[in-house]
Order: structure tokens, then sequence, then C-alpha cells
């Protein structure tokens, strides 16, 4: 693959929490203007990995290239810079309490981007909308809301900016099936519209399914298995088998035998 | 040799901790004087620091000054000296008691409240999303407060000043039976600039540092709704130890011969 087709080159990225080795010499490219899902079952790195690109973590060892630019070690006003090309959706949506919606959604906006308030709001409110939420919605706060409209202005702070990335932590989680389907949708469309590459971590076959162009199997801080989602039902590989069919035996059982015991 | 090695592991982690801490400082302050600056949040803990503690504040005070004229009436009047009251309640009130005990309601009022507030948004990754978002917590949550802190505490220990003497003047004169303008003379003869400037002092240090302990445990909380209540406990014990300490240094900085 030429290196102009990466958006995102990780090589070598190491990460340990002190005896705990999370990620191990992971190498991974994300291709500039696709979706992206990396999978994988509880403990084996996802979150990390997506904390380290970000700038969140900074990793122990190795090199992750956002568009060409080297961002480990970067800091300051340097990694605001490069922050400003990325949007995330938390997995808990993380959106601030004390501040209405519109101001979350437009936190990006004005801390950012130096918008006016009157004008970021005004923008706030197109993408709440483009999210599914009314005017209305706009002045109320994060407590008087659902999770899965948490998810929602979670959605609407990413894309607010309209950043050339995307990251989804676990978008699915903690909302129903059907609120999820509406989430995926509107990630994917979202994704669209922005012509934005998309890096999405879940361990939700089907919405991986939905969201992804192609899916990375993550275990043991390594990659696994790359491919296209079309690919992933007839992969040959025995960490993709076992964990689409959700099977207690295979490669992978030491790591489910690890989680039950904690 | 058991016991000599838990003795070194706690002498280092203590010494990690004020490592740690002295860096968080470090940084928070020259965020301070860096912009881009959050008039905005600034003016909120101006008001959640300033006007919303004056109530404690003022109600503290005066009762410490209605007990310290009642007990050193009650001393004093041994001596045949209870022309001394008014100014032995100003002086302490200055000097002492409006700092320190404005400055440990405070620690329990908004210190608790900073470290419950910013361990949330750590655990809930909030602080996280600020940073994803180009924007610096440090900036944005931590500068905020300890200005807000160090410009505050001041104002209150001024109107606790105010209100911790006129507590005393109000037994004195009406339950001891003192004369009301001698009290009054009494209160200024003795009175410096540098007992009240002293106390305002104390009270920008103190605020300070109860921000300083707020902020510090809530950003490294960590582990759910235990480690938010940990963070909350921490900060108020120890922005108080540290009130009680820095009281001292700063009282032989000032008075000591």
């Amino acid at each position: 693959m030429s290196e102009a087709a990466v958006k995102i080159a990780i090589r070598g990225l190491s990460k340990s929490f002190g005896a705990n080795h999370v990620l191990t010499e992971l190498d991974l490219d994300i291709r500039d203007g696709e979706s992206l899902v990396i999978i994988g079952a509880s403990g084996t790195g996802k979150s990390v990995l997506l904390k380290n690109i970000v700038g969140i973590l900074t990793p122990d060892s190795g090199s992750i290239k956002i568009a060409g630019e080297e961002v480990v070690g970067v800091t300051g006003n340097s990694r605001d810079r490069i922050n400003r090309k990325l949007g995330m959706l938390f997995q808990g949506a993380a959106l601030f309490d004390s501040l209405p919606l519109w101001e979350n959604a437009a936190f990006g906006l004005m801390s950012s981007h130096r918008m006016g308030r009157d004008e970021a709001r005004k923008k706030a409110i197109d993408f709440l909308k483009q999210v599914g939420l009314s005017e209305a919605d706009a002045n109320r706060y994060p407590s008087d809301i659902s999770a899965g409209a948490q998810k929602r202005v979670g959605l609407a702070r990413a894309i607010a900016t309209e950043p050339e990335i995307l990251f989804f932590d676990e978008p699915t989680t903690g909302i129903d099936p059907v609120m999820g389907d509406i989430i995926d949708s509107l990630i994917v469309s979202c994704v669209r519209n922005l012509g934005a590459t998309a890096l999405t971590i879940t361990h939700d076959m089907e919405s991986a399914r939905r969201i992804g162009d192609r899916v990375a199997m993550i275990y043991e801080g390594k990659i696994v298995w790359v491919g296209d989602v079309a690919e992933i039902d007839d992969s040959g590989n025995a960490f993709i088998h076992q964990f689409i069919h959700g099977s207690v035996e295979g490669p992978m059982a030491s790591l489910i035998a690890a989680n039950a015991s904690v | 040799m058991g016991l000599l090695a838990a003795i070194g592991r706690v002498f280092i982690s203590f010494l990690a901790a004020t490592g740690r801490l002295a860096v968080f400082a470090g940084i928070s302050v020259s965020h301070i004087v860096r912009p881009p600056f959050y008039p905005r949040l600034l003016l909120r803990q101006i008001i959640e620091i300033g006007y919303y503690s004056l109530p404690v504040v003022g109600l503290t005070a005066v009762f410490t000054g209605m007990v310290l004229a009642l007990q050193s009436y009650t001393g004093f009047a041994r001596f045949n000296a209870e022309s001394a009251v008014a100014t032995v309640v100003v002086l302490s009130i200055t000097r002492e008691l409006a700092p320190v005990l404005a400055g440990l309601m405070v620690a329990g009022r908004i210190g608790a409240a900073m470290a419950a507030e910013i361990g949330t948004m750590r655990v809930t990754e909030q602080i996280d999303a600020l940073s994803t978002l180009s924007t610096n917590p440090y900036k944005y949550l931590v500068a905020p407060r300890l200005l807000a802190g160090f410009v505050m505490l001041p104002c209150c220990v001024l109107v606790a000043d105010i209100i911790g003497v006129f507590g005393g003047y109000l037994i004195s004169v009406h339950k001891l039976g003192f004369n009301p303008s001698v009290y009054i003379k009494n209160t200024w003869q003795f009175l410096e600039v540098m007992d009240v400037l002293s106390g305002l002092v104390k009270a920008a240090v103190f605020g300070f540092l109860i921000a300083l302990m707020g902020c510090y445990h809530g950003y490294y909380s960590k582990g759910g709704a235990q480690g938010v209540g940990s963070a909350t406990t921490n900060a108020v014990v120890s922005a108080s130890i540290l009130i009680l300490a820095f009281n001292y240094l700063i009282t032989e900085a000032f008075f000591a011969q």
C-alpha cells in the first residue's frame, strides 16, 4: 500500500501498565477515507490502542503517523493542532455535565476553532438536528436525557468541527438494539457526508458489519487478522471464527478464563 | 528488614506524591498567565468560592467573635484587665481566627466540591474528551479554580474580620456592659495594618492550597464512585493540614522577632 493512501500508520506500538503488557509491537494501517472497525474481546487492548492514537495515553514505544505526521511524543499546541483534525465519540458519551446540550455540541467550535457563541450555537443546533434531536432539546442538560440521546449529542460534538478522522469507542454499548441500529446509521451517514476516515472500536459484530468497510481483530495486544467486512465469515482465521460465533472453545480460551476469574 | 523496607516504600511514595503535586502546581500556575483565558469559567468560580461561601464564613466569624469576647473577658477579669478584651478580639480575629477558620470552612465546602466535580469528570472520561477537543484540562479546569481561590478567600476573610469583630462588640456591649465608644476606640487603638494584611496574605495562600488540593485529588482520582469519594476526603484532609502548617510558617515569617 502506498504511504499516501494511508491516513493512520501504526508501527511497533507497545504499551504496558506495570507488568501488564496491553499492546505489543502492534502494526496497523488505516486507509484514507475508509471505515475500519477493530473488534476483540474485553481486555485485549482496543480502547488502549484508541487512546494512544488520540493522545490520551502515551505509548512506551512505536510510531503513530496521522496524515504522514508523527504524533508520538507531540504535546502542547502541536498536539492541539493535530487533534483539530480528529473527532471522537466516547463509550459513555463523556458529555460535560455542567453545559447544556448545544454547548456540548459546540464545544470544539468555540474552544479550538474560536467561533463566537451565537454562531457556534446556530451551528450546534444544526448538528443536533442531524443526529435526530430538536432545537427544543438544545438547552437541556446531559442528565435530562437518555443514554441513547447522550450518544447522539456525543456524535454531534464529534462531527461539529468537521474533522478528517472520526473515532468511535464502543458506540452501541449500553443502549438497546434499536437505538444501536440508529446510532450505527447515523455514524455511517456522518462519516459519508464528511468524507472522513473512521476508526471504530467494538465487540458488537452486528454494529461492526453495519459500520465497517474493513475489520481488524486484536488479541493480546496484536492485530491477528485484517480483512474486508464481506470476508469475515469465510476468513479461515481461528480467532475470528471463535469471536463471531461467541464460542468458549478456541485460541482465546485462556483470555476468556482470565476474564471469567476476575 | 521488612520494617525498614516498608518505611522506605512509604517514604519513596511520599516523595513521589510530593513531586507529582509540585509538577501539577507548576503546570497549573503556568496556565494561569498564558492565553487562552476563560473569563466565564473564572467568574463562575469567583461566585462559587466567594459569594456562596459568605454565609458559612460569616456565621463562623460572628460566633467566633462572640465566644472570644466571652472567654477573654472571663480570663482578663481575674487580672482586672477587662479593657484588653477589644484588642484581643480584633487581633485574634484578624491575625489568626478569621483566615484559619474561614480556610477550614471553605476547604470543607469548596475543596470537597472541586475534588468531586473534577473526579467525576475524570472517571466519566470528560477530561479525556477535553483533550481530544484541543482544550488543555489544566487551563480549562484547574487554572480558573486556583486563581479564584487565591483572589476570593482574602475577600471572604476581610468580611469575616468585620463580622467577627462585630460579634465581639455585640457581646461586650450588650452582655458584658462595655461602653460602645470605648470598646470601638480600644479596637482601633492597637490594630495595625500588618495585622489585617498578614491575615489576608494567609487567606490568599489558603485559598490557593484549597483549590490546589481539590483539583489535584480530583484530577488523579480513579476507580469510579469509590475513587471519587476517596479523592473528596483526601482533598479536605490534606487542605486542612496544609492550612494549619502554612499558618504557622506565614505567622513565623510575619511576626518572628
